[in-house]
């Protein structure tokens, strides 16, 4: 038995210790905001926080997050940051597809913690790794924008 | 006139003849050690070959799988996706390309009608049932240490296995490389065919360990450079070398290029696993050396084999002193000018999410990037090689999963990420270019990773609930 925490809780799963995050969060936990893309952490449709760090879960083994929190798509909402991106998402109505944007949120919401004022090269760099198919990626910059100029 | 053709003569022999016992003299390996040696049956220091206690009283089947791990058979004997043991791994030469063969118990094509004699003859002289030579890409010169009942233990082993038709390939070899009657001469020279030595003024696990290294496990085989007859250069011993497309590292005790600041422990851990926290995780040849041999040692062996790796004469080769500290957390920091800016925007879109702009991966040990000797070495060979191949590694504690990169990027973009990971998380920067990459992709096109069929990868990692049968369709 493995014992996680998850959007602040603590959870228990039962699932071997070289099993993807992402299949625990999914399939063992029900949370299924959390994508599954490509399977070999190059798209970033899975990413979640795992000790404040965007990770692909895909490629994370359950076993090897140990104590370090982790915060999904589910949970991102309860965080000053998580809100801001969300609040921007609507307004700048970021998605088209929508199958990305977990992905998307999560790492942007990552890039606002460590660097609340990213410039553009800043969000690419940090934005890089997160695929949109449907080419939203305009709108992704604008509404990192919109919500670092939002007030705490 | 005649006096100085006389000299001439003279200094060509002298030369020639100081050339070919300076060569000579480097042949053994375990001549470093100095002292006096004795045969094995003279020796009172305890076991040295063998399975070790654990197994003293296994069935012969067993011991037999225990040696044939030690002595490492099947990451050569085995091709990218074929059946173990099967042959057909082609390793690739500047003179030519050699297939390994079937070494399973098959009749036709395999080792089935091999006799005992016939089975110690290949081993230890590298000669054929039929009387034919082998090249010595098969390390006879190695396997010359080992005992007669170690290499009938392993033929025990290999006969138990299923028998698989596999003809051998046509090697492709130039002339004069493909004259096998040739090797007959080479071998005089450089097979010495003994049989391993203890060395008397030496620990019981010293022995132990020197008879793993060099009898079974063949190390110097990759780690030990070649001398102009391609044989090994012992006066050089495990101060590394390229094979196959990999830089095998100095494995010696000189503490900026070698091993010499690695804990005991880290280098228990590394053989035993093929990762060390601080070190990295071994990646392709060493990778299968770790996963089809060395993760199968009993804990005695493998730290008999550290504290005979311990003993080789320190060699300064040409590398730096790795980096142990992280890159800078921001992209924008840790710069290196002068760099193609294509490696950092790859390394952003591809590398980042796991390996991080610290280069301490958030995800796993085996992905951390700092303090990795193959990001210290400013040729960036094994960089550019784990690019290409990726990783995929089954180990104790799972598996150990890298994309290749090989076929969605090309050499200029390889050649670009290479030089930008060894510059930002190394001591020095490569400079590699497209047609290095292309060179590398030549001198590898046979590791298991760069064979999976990219169809192959995500499969066996679908989460239930998105498999592709299921009705949900994710890329919709």
């Amino acid at each position: 038995m493995l014992t996680l925490t998850i959007n602040g809780q603590s959870r228990q799963v039962d699932a071997p210790d070289d099993m993807p995050l992402l299949w625990v969060l999914r399939d063992h936990l029900n949370l299924v905001g959390t994508k599954y893309g490509c399977g070999i952490a190059q798209c970033g449709v899975c990413t979640v926080h795992v000790g404040g760090k965007p990770v692909r879960s895909c490629q994370l083994a359950v076993g090897d997050v140990g104590t370090r929190a982790v915060v999904t798509i589910e949970g991102i909402g309860n965080t000053p940051n998580g809100a801001k991106v969300q609040q921007a998402w609507m307004e700048d109505t970021v998605p088209q597809c929508g199958y990305c944007q977990a992905g998307q949120i999560m790492s942007a919401t990552a890039l606002l913690d460590g660097n609340p004022h990213p410039d553009d090269s800043d969000i690419d760099a940090a934005m890089a790794g997160n695929l949109c198919r449907c080419g939203t990626y305009i709108r992704i910059r604008r509404a990192i924008k919109n919500a670092a100029a939002k007030s705490a | 006139m005649k006096k100085i053709i006389g000299i001439i003569g003279a200094g060509i022999f002298f030369v020639a003849f100081g050339f070919a016992g300076w060569t000579f003299l480097g042949r053994d390996p375990m001549s470093f050690a100095g002292g006096s040696t004795v045969a094995l049956a003279d020796y009172k220091g305890g076991d040295i070959t063998g399975v070790p206690k654990e197994l003293a009283s296994a069935d012969p089947v067993k011991r037999g799988e225990y040696l044939t791990h030690a002595a490492d058979c099947q990451a050569c004997h085995t091709a990218p996706g074929g059946a173990p043991y099967a042959g057909g791994f082609a390793f690739n030469m500047p003179f030519g390309t050699i297939y390994s063969t079937n070494i399973t118990p098959d009749k036709q094509t395999g080792i089935g009608n091999y006799t005992d004699a016939q089975f110690l003859a290949a081993v230890h002289k590298g000669i054929r049932a039929d009387g034919e030579k082998l090249y010595p890409a098969m390390p006879y010169t190695s396997y010359s240490l080992m005992t007669d009942d170690d290499a009938l233990a392993i033929k025990a082993y290999l006969f138990t296995l299923a028998p698989v038709h596999a003809p051998a390939k046509e090697n492709q070899l130039s002339w004069p490389f493909n004259q096998r009657a040739l090797l007959a001469l080479w071998d005089v020279v450089f097979n010495p065919d003994e049989r391993f030595r203890p060395n008397i003024g030496q620990s019981q696990p010293w022995n132990r360990g020197a008879y793993l290294a060099e009898a079974m496990g063949h190390c110097g085989e990759c780690h030990t450079p070649r001398n102009l007859a391609f044989a090994l250069n012992n006066h050089r011993k495990f101060s590394g070398a390229v094979t196959a497309g990999w830089r095998a590292y100095n494995i010696t005790g000189d503490k900026e290029s070698g091993i010499g600041d690695w804990s005991d422990e880290d280098v228990y851990l590394y053989l035993s696993t093929g990762h060390a926290n601080g070190h990295g995780g071994a990646a392709g040849p060493m990778g299968e050396a770790a996963d089809d041999s060395l993760s199968y040692l009993v804990p005695d062996d493998v730290h008999a084999l550290v504290a005979y790796l311990r003993s080789i004469p320190a060699q300064a080769s040409d590398l730096p002193r790795t980096v142990t500290t992280p890159a800078p957390a921001s992209y924008k920091e840790g710069v290196v000018a002068g760099f193609d800016p294509r490696g950092e925007k790859i390394f952003a879109g591809a590398c980042a999410s796991c390996h991080d702009w610290t280069g301490v991966s958030p995800v796993t040990g085996y992905a951390t990037l700092t303090g990795v000797r193959a990001v210290n070495d400013p040729s960036a060979t094994n960089v550019a090689q784990t690019v290409i191949n990726g990783v995929n590694r089954k180990t104790a504690e799972g598996k150990i999963f890298m994309p290749a990169f090989g076929e969605g990027y090309s050499d200029d973009d390889i050649a670009a990420v290479a030089n930008y990971v060894t510059a930002r998380f190394g001591a020095k920067g490569a400079h590699l270019t497209g047609s290095d990459v292309a060179n590398l992709r030549m001198q590898a096109t046979q590791l298991p990773n760069s064979q999976l069929p990219k169809s192959q990868l995500p499969k066996s990692q679908l989460p239930k609930s998105q498999a592709p049968e299921s009705q949900e369709a994710p890329h919709g």
